[in-house]
């Protein structure tokens, strides 16, 4: 069942990548989507068949494969990951969708994000920490030569950063991994065999922060975030779509599964340090997207403010609050998905991105004017607006993490009043006020460039007005997943009485 | 002693895989003597079918019940098996790799196959020497050929630089070596088998004596010549960018692996009394050559040279294994000579190829060659995407297996400074990988511009896309499906006795109670 997820679009990249004969970018493209498609409608078939009421791990598979690593190809989904698989691969047919039909050296670029579909489903399936790794380190290269060869000017640098820090994420992730495994005296890297109880707490403190760091880079956090800015700036929008839609999920969902679920004690410990750090992140999103003057780089930085909302759920772990966690990935991931779009349409057609030089976009005639109505639609989204989605996810994160970090709580409120400062301060550059009358002859906007833009707009009104669609899926497996967690003001209590 | 005595001393079946390496090295130089010049056509596939017919024998020799032969001088254990098949397999596609390099410098072939089987020869009896004489004929014999195989194309000055280079360095370790051995027969009190020097030297009470801390630290100086361990290694990058292609390729892969089985017996037979010492002497090796390898790779210009430095550091990769010192230890470094047998040959049959049509191997010169050359691109991104470590290829399941073995060890530095050196490995890998892939038509190198059409029927090419195609699917698949592998690995670590936990510790207790 998740095989297929895993498999059919590494298939396919394999059929794209290695057809005899050529092949029209179009038709590759054609290719592409059909087998995207076929996911996306597996993967929504898996939908219906999970099953909300259990908590547990569903559609488990299970094979041997190497012993003396402790390597098993065992995948499974919950509540967690069935989201984030859903994500992918709706993401990725919109990606594919949103590309051009004269891209360059098609057949390598198809055949390269289809790869990467696969390995992040993988990622987000497997069941086995050492699996995880390996598709987690699979996603390197092909995101690598995306940025590299169909990036913007400054591709070089961007990717070779993305790459580095990439990498080094990866390499704290393993040590992490193997310093779990090997502490706790297990033999194999299978996930629900692992149990950190016997760990002292010093242990699991310094593994734990290991691995926050490590998924902490691809989140990304600040001061981590460096990487971010220039990657997404540089790709190209069916890129940046994939890259902050998903590949940054990875590391809030490693942060979940295998940071709080596996160190429980040590969790509760340094919750409030990372509810700081959540907080710290959001504000300096925030405020660093208001001095941008390119709106991919506002749209950037927007990214990694949302992104702290994420870390400030789970340092709450209420189940209140994880579900709200979850549901901001979601939505995170769609409104990125559907600002990206936007921004590359209308670098496309105007042929800026600078805030100085565009104007009067939302002019009926002249302008891109629905283009700019589904802009003003997706910032109010971003900035929380209630009937959208963005909204929902982050009421509820607020909601569950008050009672518990009230005062970062209240920053991450603030930073959402900033998100709407600098989303204001876009759509007014940007689609109000007055066409340059020398400039502005725009080409005509192809309804397959508006398609993708639409259903994500569509998507994004019909979760914020019918929440329960978003959240239903997440709240048994948060429940089961906060009871495990020491509830803080007892951890507190308890290290006050032994130290006297 | 009558004859049947005697026959079951030497035990000569042990040694015929070889036997047939010999017999194949005489028919090549017989019949280039015979015919001349004519018979280059097809003298290479003999040595090649020579070479696989050994390793069809060392198959039949596996789990042998009585090793032991020659009175003791070699050892046919599993463990010299599968490092004997290593060197005959490396030598097996290093002449695929030659045939064309060879014509083309205007050599004769035959003569140099015959010294790549002598130095093929030398190895594979180093992989289960077990006596002081043995190891160090046979080392000599794998020294000597290598000289003489780095300055065969002796019109080159760099090749004829490179073989003084290599040849005075490599002359001074081994008689550095030899003093180190020659104090392990007097401490010993006359011993010069293996298994019978560590006793030896616990009954003269040398135990913990300075003397057996000099001999080790000679024998290491021998050894770390031979993998190129840091600061043992200043002749790889001048022998690597001088030598012949062919040579380097088989001297990164074969003699590398010699120098580590031997590394593997010597050691641990030899000096169970010092184990602390060595594997101390090996940490600090590992960690200047996995810093040392990887970071100077960063500003190499030269494709030979980069991956003399990158085996420079792949060697350090691999002593994390031997540091480790336990069973999972010693099989991660089969294994990963093993993988990277088939990942570094790919990189070096990429890189012949690439100099047969353009003359030159500076990195630059690669820029745009996915338009020209796609299966090259191909072979080379693969086989350096692997050598960095990258998922799912071969040489990310070979790292896996090394940096878990140490972290059982409880290496815990030496395995995060190799978490680091493979991020910074990574770097100057896919430098490569963009000069080729990443490039603009426009951005092509003036070489690649005048890239001469793909062909494979010329004479000499065809052996070498058969090479370059089985190591390319051997490196991407090998990780995958890497279960029969891991069993090899393991078992021959498992079914040598000398590593056996029980075994050593029993020589310790009644070296230590005889002291």
């Amino acid at each position: 069942m998740l095989t297929t997820l895993i498999w059919l679009p590494i298939l396919g990249a394999a059929v794209i990548g290695f057809f005899p004969g050529a092949i029209a970018a179009s038709s590759a493209r054609l290719g592409a989507l059909t087998i995207a498609g076929l996911v996306l409608l597996w993967n929504l078939f898996l939908l219906l068949k999970f099953d909300i009421s259990n908590p547990g791990m569903q559609l488990q598979e299970y094979l041997p494969w190497n012993d003396t690593l402790g390597l098993s190809y065992q995948l499974g989904v919950d509540g967690l990951s069935i989201l984030m698989l859903i994500l992918n691969s709706l993401l990725t047919w919109i990606a594919i969708y949103s590309s051009s039909q004269q891209t360059e050296r098609p057949r390598l670029f198809y055949s390269l994000i289809l790869l990467a579909s696969g390995g992040v489903a993988g990622a987000f399936a497997a069941q086995n920490l050492l699996l995880f790794f390996l598709f987690y380190e699979i996603e390197l290269i092909p995101f690598y030569l995306l940025i590299a060869i169909w990036g913007g000017q400054n591709r070089t640098y961007a990717a070779i950063k993305f790459l580095i820090y990439t990498a080094v994420s990866g390499a704290l992730i393993l040590a992490t991994f193997l310093g779990t495994v090997w502490l706790t005296g297990s033999t194999s890297f299978n996930y629900d065999t692992l149990s950190t109880q016997t760990l002292s707490t010093a242990l699991q403190i310094i593994l734990l922060a290991g691995m926050v760091l490590g998924f902490g880079i691809k989140i990304p956090l600040v001061p981590f975030h460096t990487w971010l800015p220039d990657a997404y700036v540089e790709a190209s929008a069916p890129i940046a779509i994939l890259l902050g839609g998903v590949l940054a999920k990875l590391g809030t969902y490693g942060v979940l599964r295998f940071g709080m679920a596996l160190f429980p004690q040590a969790w509760s410990i340094l919750a409030p340090s990372l509810a700081i750090w959540g907080a710290v992140s959001a504000m300096y999103g925030a405020v660093t997207a208001i001095a941008q003057k390119d709106i991919k780089r506002m749209v950037a930085y927007s990214s990694i403010g949302h992104m702290g909302y994420i870390l400030l759920a789970a340092a709450a772990s209420t189940s209140l609050a994880l579900v709200g966690g979850i549901a901001q990935m979601v939505s995170h991931g769609i409104i990125l998905a559907i600002l990206f779009h936007l921004v590359g349409v209308v670098e496309a057609k105007v042929g800026t991105r600078e805030l100085d030089k565009l104007n009067g976009l939302m002019n009926p005639i002249r302008g891109l004017p629905l283009i700019s109505a589904l802009l003003v639609l997706g910032g109010m989204a971003s900035a929380g607006i209630p009937g959208m989605t963005g909204f929902i996810a982050e009421f509820i994160v607020f909601q569950g993490s008050f009672s518990v970090f009230p005062i970062p709580t209240l920053l991450c409120v603030i930073a959402t009043g900033l998100t709407a400062v600098y989303f204001v301060i876009l759509i007014n550059r940007t689609c109000f006020g007055k066409l340059d009358n020398n400039l502005a002859y725009y080409p005509k906007i192809l309804w397959s460039e508006k398609m993708p833009a639409l259903i994500l707009a569509a998507l994004i009104l019909f979760l914020g007005i019918q929440p329960t669609w978003l959240v239903r899926w997440a709240e048994p497996t948060s429940t089961a997943m906060v009871a495990a967690i020491p509830p803080l003001e007892k951890t507190v209590t308890s290290q006050v009485a032994l130290n006297p | 002693m009558d004859f049947a005595n005697l026959a079951s001393q030497l035990n000569a079946g042990t040694i015929l895989p070889e036997g047939i390496v010999i017999v194949t090295l005489l028919a090549v130089l017989i019949v280039d003597l015979i015919l001349g010049r004519t018979s280059s056509r097809w003298i290479g596939y003999l040595a090649i079918a020579g070479l696989l017919a050994s390793i069809v024998a060392l198959y039949f020799e596996w789990d042998n019940t009585n090793p032991i032969s020659f009175g003791g001088a070699f050892n046919g254990d599993d463990l010299s098996i599968v490092f004997r098949g290593i060197v005959a397999l490396s030598a097996a596609v290093t002449i695929l790799m030659s045939i064309r390099y060879v014509e083309q410098s205007g050599t004769a072939l035959a003569e140099f196959i015959a010294i790549l089987l002598t130095a093929t020869l030398g190895g594979m009896f180093l992989s289960g020497a077990s006596e002081l004489v043995m190891i160090f004929i046979s080392l000599e014999t794998l020294s000597i050929s290598s000289y003489l195989l780095t300055g065969y194309t002796k019109r080159d000055p760099r090749s004829n630089e490179a073989a003084l280079k290599y040849l005075l360095i490599g002359a001074s370790s081994t008689a550095v070596f030899l003093y180190g051995a020659s104090l392990l027969y007097g401490l010993s009190g006359g011993e010069t088998q293996l298994s019978a020097i560590a006793n030896g030297i616990a009954i003269s009470g040398f135990g913990q004596s300075l003397g057996l801390v000099i001999a080790l630290v000679f024998v290491i100086a021998g050894i770390g010549f031979k993998i190129s361990a840091a600061p043992f290694h200043q002749w790889t990058p001048d022998v690597y960018e001088g030598a012949p292609t062919p040579v380097i390729a088989f001297l990164s892969v074969g003699s590398k692996a010699a120098g580590f089985a031997l590394a593997i017996r010597l050691l641990t037979t030899a000096f169970p009394l010092v184990a602390e010492e060595w594997k101390f002497v090996f940490t600090a090796l590992a960690v200047l050559s996995m810093v040392l390898g990887n970071v100077v790779a960063l500003a190499q210009t030269s494709m030979k040279r980069m991956l003399a430095y990158s085996s420079i550091g792949q060697a350090g990769f691999v002593m994390i294994g031997l540091v480790a010192g336990t069973q999972a230890g010693y099989s991660s470094m089969v294994f990963y000579l093993l993988v990277y047998l088939f990942m570094n040959l790919c990189g070096f049959t990429c890189v012949i190829l690439f100099s047969l049509r353009t003359g030159t191997d500076q990195i630059v010169e690669y820029s745009g060659l996915y338009q020209k050359d796609p299966l090259l691109t191909l072979g080379l991104s693969i086989s350096l995407l692997s050598l960095g470590g990258i998922p799912p290829l071969a040489g990310f399941f070979g790292k896996i297996y090394l940096f878990w073995a140490g972290w059982q060890a409880g290496q815990y530095g030496l395995v995060l400074l190799g978490l680091i050196t493979t991020v910074v490995s990574i770097y100057y890998y896919i430098r490569v990988v963009r000069m080729m892939v990443v490039k603009e038509p426009h951005e092509m190198s003036d070489v690649v511009k005048n890239y001469p059409e793909v062909r494979w029927n010329l004479p000499g090419y065809r052996p070498l896309q058969v090479g370059l195609v089985v190591t390319l699917i051997a490196t991407s698949i090998a990780g995958i499906l890497s279960n029969p592998l891991f069993t090899l690995a393991n078992n021959s670590i498992a079914h040598t006795s000398i590593l056996q936990p029980t075994a050593v510790v029993t020589t310790q207790v009644s070296a230590m109670n005889n002291e």
